[in-house]
């Protein structure tokens, strides 16, 4: 009990440090729950939800014409399957408006009515009206990303026809409802579905296949791909089967999300950094300032365990409220994030309790602050109450006069604040530290919302797509040659690059394979270290691939498209996001050694001077016979990066915001201490007939050196480790050097920022001192 | 004949503290003299102090006025009174209350050039100063806790000094210092004194007392005794203790 009491004092004493330092152990603390719960969450997330909405493993996708009865009976008879399906469905190139932009992409329309046992129609939102006229349903991800409402008119394209739909309802799908996995479906009614199939030739099916075992995806989607190989002579860009598995949705799905949850997480790591910081400057200027009540406490009897104790308690009180507040606000906070989740992956985040995880985030915030109390009062043990009594053993170590009045050049103001930077030079060390940490957080978001909300190349090239304008597919009748010439020779073309993608077996492994007449021409050039094939025997493969074969550059591997075997030379390794990170490179002619009569059809045309819509009509008015189908890829990178753009905006927004937070907080707890400690020397400037003005001033600028320095240091390790700590967060996706856009100019204005903001912030706090009259700044303690 | 320097008018100070108020000062009606070396005396509690920084402008009054060349100064604000002391007022404290992280030059030039700026002239008048004092150039770089009272006492008197002020204002100047210190301390105020400075020193001690041509003597706020003696140097030492301790006495000291 009397230690409870000497805990409650010494709280009473010092309220305005024990608020910020309880704002800041709040924050940690929110910041710690809502990433732990994500990160908890997500890891089966999806697993949950492919349970929940009865999800195949594996989705196959063929044209109808070319379906033969020995495929649907090897899935059937497959001991690995445990349930499959087969469904005709209307199987096209779609184009239709995203957002304020245009999206082409693979879908599937299935009807609406059909009995399924796999993926059964989930729908998230309907309309009320019995019958719409001309209904879809389209995946919810319409309506969270692009903004589609119930009763909205939405028109597909598809083969140069329009169809014009009404949203009846947004369904939730884990497989095939999201843009980011390259193909999506749709549901229409009966009536609508016979309808669309009658204007259309994009007859196609699609087998949905359940496995007993998840694990057992990539074995039998080789040994089913190496049963019914690609015809001979089939375009490359145009594969027998499309294949989407439940794992490549849940890499693309969670990627994002695991980045951000990162990146809360190493934040809230930094707050309990800052909040533990603070408690140890607290408690060591507890211990000095209360010396002489160490000694009185020790002189009557108590032992430094139970003076310790009492120091303790008090932290340990502030801990447990301001962490079980935090745990409850996160609470509140996790539908922002969830909503961040649903935004990613198109499915929808369940509210949960989940007092385990709030209790470990409480418990390892508490247990890091008691170690730091702890290793901070251990001095308590070697006072001896005498000399507690004494005030304990001051030395004055003053070496040197620095910034000497009578010889230093500039303001009078600035010598005196600098003289007070020197001075607390401890005081200042812990505010360098936190401040560079911070400012490092900020630099990191702003650099990751400016590359991906802003100039969005490098992300896009990091995800590995290529920016090109527009994406044309050529049938595979049509004269590549005479086509390609003709292309390089249209007004605004600066240059055609053929860039195809298939499947092939590598060393007995399937990955996919990019095959392009001249890499070098690509803008994203993946390959970080060696080179891209140039010849028709060499590959480049990702490190992904490498460490899957045991490979490196100057091995041969073999690679295997249908009957055909060749062998080629490993030139370079690349770093890719998409399908897994597992991808392969060789040239069109190296693609011909086991695809002889492969030539390129899909071609990558960059122009300028013209903007993408006219230039297809031109295309189309050039090529129309020869073309199958025309991208928008400008068009379809902005409505696809849209979803990233806010996630990323929204943990920027959060990370800012808390910067700020603590900035404010450090500053006010600091300067009112210091404050606090020099209210005799401010009283004695005061009478000699210092200003209000010039005391706030001088107090606002001896905080200033060392925010500058901590400000451009934490600056100038954010725009030197940004993109190794995120190519370290990446590794897991298949990232090994990210080369995101480090904007000087930015950055610089972020510093700049938050050294505006500590000043001012600083000369607030400072303001306090003018409700003080001189004579009370002297004379009370 | 000296002139007029301060001049009080129904000066009244009030603390309030927890509902209750405690009347510190009441009704002063007091004129000070330009060059006198005025003492203010009484028993504890009975307002020398807060008579004192009332009169510097350290403290603002409840009431009433306080007149310092033609400007009343109970009506300024916190930065305007700052920039009254700084221009008119000098300050020696009990507790001498130097700048711990200060050299002792530095100490005075914190003072000095905030009121001028010309470097070169405040940090000469600095040395001439703390050499008259008795402060030598080795000392010039210590830091406070490296000199003894005395000294420190000395540089808090450059300090108040360095302005050329009109008025010093002295706070028990010798309250933490030995005998010797005290009269070295003394020595220099009254050397200043003669030489026209004028002074308005807190005391309770009857040598100090001595040292100042004006005595009033304060109970319970109010004026209640008001003695003029011969200048420090006018070599009839004790008479002026007989009538000093005489003055005392009556006042019930």
């Amino acid at each position: 009990m009397k230690l409870w009491n000497l805990a409650l004092s010494n709280m009473k004493g010092s309220r305005s440090s024990i608020i910020s330092l309880f704002f800041m152990i709040m924050i940690a603390s929110i910041l710690l729950n809502v990433s732990l719960t994500i990160a908890i969450k997500m890891n089966t997330f999806f697993d949950n939800k492919f349970e929940q909405l009865q999800e195949p493993n594996i989705n196959l996708l063929l044209d109808r014409s070319d379906e033969q009865q020995v495929y649907y009976d090897y899935i059937k008879q497959d001991p690995r399957v445990a349930a499959s399906e087969r469904e005709a469905v209307i199987w096209a190139a779609g184009r239709f408006s995203y957002g304020e932009n245009d999206m082409s992409i693979g879908i599937a329309v299935q009807q609406a009515e059909q009995d399924r046992q796999l993926s059964p129609i989930k729908l998230v939102e309907q309309s009320s009206e019995p019958e719409v006229t001309n209904g879809i349903y389209v995946p919810y991800d319409f309506k969270l990303n692009a903004g589609y409402q119930l009763g909205d008119s939405f028109t597909l394209h598809i083969d140069d026809q329009s169809f014009h739909y009404t949203i009846a309802g947004f369904f939730e799908s884990a497989m095939m409802g999201m843009h980011n996995t390259g193909i999506l479906k749709f549901y229409l009614p009966e009536e609508q579905f016979i309808k669309l199939e009658e204007h259309t030739a994009d007859h196609g099916v699609l087998y949905s296949i359940k496995l007993q075992d998840s694990g057992q995806i990539t074995g039998f989607l080789n040994d089913f791909t190496g049963e019914f190989p690609d015809p001979p002579g089939r375009s490359a860009s145009a594969p027998l089967f499309t294949t989407l598995d439940s794992d490549i949705v849940k890499s693309v799905g969670s990627m994002t999300i695991n980045i951000i949850t990162m990146i809360l997480m190493a934040f809230a790591l930094v707050i309990i950094a800052v909040a533990l910081i603070v408690i140890q400057f607290r408690v060591s200027n507890h211990i000095t300032e209360g010396m002489n009540n160490i000694g009185v406490l020790k002189a009557l009897g108590y032992t430094s365990y139970q003076v310790m104790l009492s120091i303790l308690l008090q932290f340990v009180i502030i801990t447990l409220s301001a962490g079980v507040l935090g745990a409850a606000i996160s609470y509140l906070v996790l539908p922002v994030f969830g909503s961040v989740v649903t935004t990613l992956s198109g499915l929808l985040w369940s509210k949960s309790f989940l007092p385990l995880i709030n209790l470990i985030s409480i418990a390892l915030i508490l247990l890091l602050i008691v170690l730091v109390v702890v290793m901070s009062s251990l001095r308590i043990f070697r006072l001896p109450p005498v000399v507690a009594l004494r005030g304990g053993i001051i030395t004055h170590n003053f070496k040197k006069n620095r910034f000497p009045l009578d010889k230093a050049k500039g303001p009078l103001q600035l010598l005196l604040a600098c003289k007070t930077t020197l001075t607390n030079m401890k005081q200042n060390l812990m505010i360098s530290v936190i401040v560079t940490a911070i400012t490092f957080a900020s630099v990191f978001s702003v650099v990751l919302y400016y590359n991906i909300g802003k100039d969005k190349t490098a992300f896009i090239h990091l995800v590995g797509a290529e920016t090109s304008n527009i994406m044309l597919q050529i049938t595979d009748a049509a004269d590549y040659e005479q086509i390609l010439t003709s292309l390089e020779q249209m007004e605004h073309m600066t240059k055609v690059a053929v860039l195809d993608m298939t499947s092939m077996k590598v060393d007995g492994q399937s990955f996919y394979m990019n095959m392009s007449d001249d890499y070098s021409k690509l803008n994203n050039q993946l390959v970080y270290e060696g080179r891209y094939p140039k010849y028709d025997n060499e590959i480049a493969v990702s490190w992904v691939v490498a460490s899957a074969l045991n490979k490196t550059i100057g091995d041969m591997v073999e690679v295997e498209a249908g009957e055909l075997k060749s062998n080629y030379l490993i030139t370079g390794l690349s770093q890719s996001i998409s399908n897994l990170g597992q991808m392969t490179y060789i040239t069109v002619s190296g693609a011909k050694q086991v695809l002889p009569h492969y030539e390129g059809t899909l071609l990558n045309l960059y122009i300028e001077g013209v903007d993408n819509t006219s230039f297809i009509q031109q295309l189309k008015a050039q090529f129309g016979h020869d073309i199958t189908n025309i991208i928008d890829v400008t068009d379809t990178i902005q409505s696809q990066s849209k979803i990233y753009t806010s996630a990323v905006f929204t943990v920027m927004v959060t990370v800012l915001v808390i910067t700020f937070l603590v900035v404010v907080l450090i500053l006010y707890l600091v300067i009112k201490k210091m404050i606090l400690q020099r209210k005799k020397e401010l009283g004695v400037l005061r009478s000699l007939g210092y200003t209000t003005f010039q005391l706030m001033s001088q107090i606002s600028l001896s905080f200033l050196p060392v925010v500058v320095l901590s400000v451009l240091l934490g600056g100038g390790l954010g725009a030197i480790y940004t993109n190794p700590l995120l190519s370290v967060l990446l590794t897991g996706a298949g990232v090994r050097n990210v080369q995101f856009i480090i904007n000087i100019p930015l950055i610089l204005f972020v510093c700049i920022a938050l050294i505006l903001l500590s000043y001012v912030i600083s000369f607030l706090v400072s303001y306090g001192i003018k409700k003080i009259t001189t004579r009370r700044l002297m004379i009370e303690e | 004949m000296s002139d007029s320097l301060i001049v009080t008018e129904k000066l009244c100070k009030t603390y309030s503290s927890g509902g209750n108020q405690q009347h510190v000062l009441k009704n002063l009606d007091l004129t000070l003299q330009n060059g006198d070396f005025t003492v203010i005396m009484g028993a504890s509690g009975s307002g020398k102090s807060t008579l004192l920084y009332a009169l510097s402008g350290m403290d603002q009054p409840t009431l009433g006025s306080i007149i310092v060349n033609n400007q009343n100064i109970s009506k300024l604000n916190q930065d305007q009174l700052a920039l009254f002391r700084r221009k008119h007022c000098g300050f020696i404290f009990q507790h001498i209350n130097l700048l711990d992280h200060m050299s002792v030059l530095d100490n005075i030039l914190a003072s000095g050039l905030l009121v001028s700026r010309d470097k070169k002239n405040v940090v000469k008048r600095a040395k001439e100063l703390l050499l008259k004092v008795g402060l030598l150039e080795k000392d010039w770089g210590k830091f406070p806790s490296q000199l003894s009272g005395g000294e420190a006492q000395r540089v808090g008197i450059v300090r108040a000094l360095i302005n050329r002020p009109q008025i010093v204002f002295a706070d028990e100047p010798t309250g933490a210092l030995n005998s010797s210190s005290s009269d070295a301390v003394l020595d220099i105020l009254s050397s200043f004194n003669e030489h026209g400075q004028s002074i308005v020193m807190v005391t309770h001690d009857l040598k100090t007392a001595l040292r100042g041509n004006r005595v009033l003597y304060l109970r319970d706020g109010v004026i209640c005794g008001d003695l003029s003696l011969d200048s420090y140097y006018n070599n009839n030492r004790e008479q002026r203790q007989h009538q000093l301790q005489a003055f005392l006495n009556e006042m019930g000291w």
